[in-house]
């Protein structure tokens, strides 16, 4: 007798599916490991310069992420916060004479603080609609601020940047390779603040909040206190974000903290998949990794851009790591 | 006698202000759709202005055709994008988000990023029991005057207006006593776009217009709304004259370079101690 029953074989494909779609996180932070390892093996400067600065940008895209991914709040202060911690660092370190490694902690806390008393007024309400208002609103404060504070910030002509990071326990970083690496490793932190946030019992709160502020409370989660932790997580991760960017640019200006940095950064969320580890990244690499490559003028970019947003908020709301996972859960479960 | 000069340049500009949140009022407060792209129909509506009155047309043909075009750009908006998005805030918000960097980019492209100037129908000033006017503002006021009384007639008195107003309370019921609520809202969307043009020329007889003119008047009218309780035309009038005149008296006698600054406070103690706003009748809801 056969003693293998009919059924059986489907279900041993099924585990081998389900094992396989265990992998795929493992895999995907292997590609992460090779895109971070490969600027530094093709070598050239400009290569360098630019996995640079869409590092910051995906360690953005990442602490943004945890506000509206996770916890469903709409931080329209994103920039602003990057572009606080890029002035307060700069102003540390250049004009009072701190360590960099010293300010970087600095700028984080003023950030958190600023981020609280912006966030508490407005996340005491449901829906994200007040939190949008008042951080659209302080963003343009703090970039009118910081441009006409000509003393400390050098006013709307920008300020220039000439200190480099000192070393991080031995490892130098005042070369292109050693600010690519404080980039890289930036962008690594922030990953890593939002996989721990996932696999936490904050996580899961959060992103009860996200789905029901009403049952979460009947759950015992103190839904303001919550809503509020994500939003200063993600603003002191974006002023953490913001120290390396001084260093890197040599120049900060009041440009910085506008609004169309965030809407590029949302854009850049919703096209990769927002509440997802991976999407961000995705996201980021499509927006700022491809167009440079196909050296597309930086107007078309933002235009394209623009309409990208619009297309897929309307069509594929889940963006394009939604829909891997989607199509993986699905492929594990037996479908195609 | 200064301060009553401050008083009413505070006046003037908070009727800007008004005109602005009148159509945020309408848009956001009562259909629910949180158009930021409305501070880029202000814009483009100030550029139509210039465009019309520099081929030689003066001001008024200027702004019954940059309320006429904006109309049917808010139209356009409506049928294209933001009917798929009335049931979800933050979905509606991420596509006009889309939309104002199209809108932006291409205008600094199209318009270059130089500040442009048209001529305003009344130039000079006058005085009135030694109080200097500018004619020019005070048409503009006039105008406001004229624009927000207008629009809350139609609210009030028109079948349409009243077919308004119950979606705003209720879409569901509106729905149910067979009100067409897909065209109620293509027509607040183009009234409230209209509204925005109608500023553009208003802010652009004052101010230099630019392509990126739009985030100051945008953040107003946002805060505005709040501060006037959403979905209240005439709570948004009222915080408007009153933003202005805070932000006048602040300017004159506190710190002229902070002056955006006020409405931002304004807004935050509004959210802490007065959270239905000057004319809100709907409660927040909190958890």
């Amino acid at each position: 007798m056969e003693a293998v029953p009919e059924a059986d074989a489907p279900r041993a494909r099924q585990g081998l599916r389900q094992r396989f779609a265990h992998a795929v996180p493992w895999l995907g932070w292997a590609v992460l490991a090779l895109l971070l390892v490969a600027p530094m093996l093709v070598g050239g400067r400009y290569i360098v310069y630019l996995g640079t600065l869409i590092a910051l940008q995906a360690a953005l895209a990442v602490s943004l992420n945890i506000v509206m991914g996770y916890a469903g709040q709409f931080a329209m202060s994103h920039a602003a916060f990057y572009g606080i911690g890029a002035y307060a660092s700069a102003i540390l370190v250049a004009t009072v004479g701190l360590n960099f490694w010293l300010a970087v902690p600095l700028a984080m806390l003023g950030a958190g603080v600023l981020a609280a008393l912006v966030g508490y007024p407005a996340l005491r309400y449901t829906g994200g609609v007040h939190l949008a208002l008042i951080t659209f609103a302080f963003g343009e404060l703090a970039r009118l601020v910081a441009a006409n504070w000509d003393s400390l910030t050098g006013g709307p002509m920008g300020m220039r940047v000439t200190y480099a990071p000192g070393s991080f326990f031995g490892i130098e970083l005042s070369s292109a390779k050693g600010l690519y690496w404080l980039a890289a490793g930036m962008l690594l932190v922030c990953l890593l603040v939002t996989a721990a946030i996932q696999r936490s019992r904050f996580g899961r709160a959060l992103v009860a909040v996200r789905e029901d502020e009403t049952l979460a409370s009947f759950l015992g989660i103190n839904v303001v206190g919550h809503k509020l932790a994500a939003y200063v997580i993600s603003s002191m991760l974006a002023a953490m974000v913001g120290c390396a960017y001084g260093p890197t640019m040599n120049f900060i200006s009041p440009d910085l903290l506008s609004a169309h940095e965030t809407i590029s950064l949302i854009g850049v969320l919703i096209l990769g998949g927002i509440g997802t580890i991976a999407g961000p990244i995705i996201g980021t690499i499509i927006f700022f990794g491809l167009p440079e490559m196909l050296r597309v003028a930086r107007l078309w970019r933002l235009v394209v851009l623009g309409i990208i947003i619009v297309v897929v908020v309307l069509l594929m709301p889940q963006g394009i790591a939604g829909v891997l996972r989607q199509r993986l859960e699905r492929w594990k479960r037996g479908g195609r | 006698m200064d301060l009553i000069q401050t008083l009413l340049d505070g006046l003037m500009v908070g009727g800007l202000y008004a005109t602005v949140a009148i159509g945020v009022t309408l848009v956001f407060g009562i259909m629910g759709i949180l158009n930021f792209a409305h501070g880029q129909m202000v814009m483009l509506g100030a550029y139509t202005a210039f465009f019309v009155v520099s081929a030689g047309f003066g001001f008024w043909p200027a702004l019954v055709i940059a309320m006429f075009a904006m109309g049917t750009l808010g139209l356009l908006l409506e049928r294209i994008v933001f009917r798929y998005t009335l049931t979800d805030h933050m979905q509606g918000l991420t596509a006009s988000l889309g939309v104002i960097m199209v809108i932006e980019h291409l205008a600094a492209a199209a318009f270059t990023p130089d500040p442009r100037n048209f001529e305003p129908p009344l130039q000079g000033s006058f005085q009135v029991a030694g109080l200097t006017l500018s004619s020019q503002r005070m048409l503009v006021l006039a105008l406001v005057v004229v624009l927000v009384v207008a629009c809350y007639l139609f609210l009030q008195k028109t079948r349409i207006g009243k077919a308004i107003r119950a979606m705003g309370q209720n879409r569901t019921g509106a729905a149910l006593v067979g009100i067409q609520t897909s065209q109620v809202t293509a027509v607040v969307f183009v009234l409230g776009s209209a509204m925005a043009g109608a500023a553009g020329v208003l802010y652009g007889s004052l101010f230099a217009i630019t392509p990126y003119m739009a985030a100051g008047p945008l953040m107003k009218g946002f805060i505005l709304t709040v501060l006037g309780g959403l979905g209240s035309v005439p709570g948004a009038v009222v915080a408007g004259f009153l933003l202005g005149i805070a932000e006048s008296l602040g300017s004159r006698y506190l710190s002229a370079s902070f002056r955006d600054g006020y409405g931002f406070i304004l807004l935050i103690i509004a959210l802490l101690y007065f959270p239905r706003g000057l004319f809100g009748q709907r409660g927040k809801v909190r958890v």
